[in-house]
């Protein structure tokens, strides 16, 4: 219990110091407008845990179906919602640097069309489960939709923005399957991404928790 | 100040003040808990 009480702290004093290393111990990029590159330290690390947090809900909704326990129902909504709200962040800081790129926030790039195809299909998972009351019914059936729906996450994500031509830059793993970040660029980066998952971590137990309480309320009132 | 110093402290007041919710959001639900 003091040690997750201590990691919290770590993780305040641990994104504190990636925020300031992003503004002042890299330097800007060569071919981007201005600082504009310094999003990258944001944007990144945001569409990781997006597509971190639908694995998660498949993985939890697999589990489900096979031990038909409330509490995977539970992880994957929590997971499903955070990977919608991480996944809407990482658009909103992808539009600001394309504001600053090509001067427009939305190109209908094949990258900015993909995501708001993986918006929809995720907004419509939260849609299916507050239409259906009954809870064994919306989690069995929101367990299928979530697991088909993470099918089309790596087409989505890692194929159809690499078989198109794109505006969006080099990923870090690049089509040349090499990272060709400067090594500042990379330690933010990776201390970045660490932050990050941190509190995705953090704000998953807390959703759990909620939800939990939640039940066990609802359960006593009937 | 710079535009840069500008918009890291605003960053910097955004994740404080993200944190402080959490972290206020994480005691009420152990207290719930108990």
């Amino acid at each position: 219990m003091r040690g997750a009480h201590i990691l919290k702290w770590l993780l305040l004093v641990w994104l504190a110091v990636v925020i300031v290393a992003a503004f002042f111990y890299v330097h800007p990029a060569e071919g981007f407008i201005g600082e504009s590159s310094r999003i990258v330290f944001f944007h990144v690390p945001m569409a990781w845990i997006s597509v971190l947090a639908f694995l998660v809900s498949c993985i939890a909704s697999v589990m489900y179906l096979k031990r038909r326990d409330p509490k995977d129902d539970i992880r994957a909504s929590v997971s499903a919602g955070l990977g919608l709200l991480f996944a809407v962040l990482a658009t909103t800081t992808g539009a600001v640097f394309a504001r600053i790129m090509w001067n427009a926030y939305w190109n209908w790039d094949p990258r900015q069309t993909s995501i708001t195809i993986l918006l929809l299909i995720y907004a419509a998972y939260l849609a299916l489960r507050g239409a259906i009351e009954d809870p064994e019914r919306r989690a069995s059936l929101s367990a299928v939709y979530a697991i088909l729906a993470f099918v089309t996450v790596p087409f989505l994500v890692f194929i159809v923005p690499r078989i198109y031509w794109s505006l969006h830059p080099d990923t870090i793993i690049n089509t040349r399957g090499a990272n060709e970040f400067d090594a500042r660029y990379t330690q933010v980066l990776m201390a970045s991404l660490a932050g990050f998952t941190g509190l995705y971590v953090w704000l998953y137990t807390i959703g759990c928790r909620i939800e939990a309480i939640r039940q066990r309320r609802r359960q006593e009132v009937l | 100040m710079t535009d840069l110093m500008g918009i890291m402290v605003v960053t910097l007041m955004i994740w404080v003040g993200l944190f402080a919710y959490v972290y206020r959001l994480d005691r009420k639900v152990s207290r719930l808990e108990d």
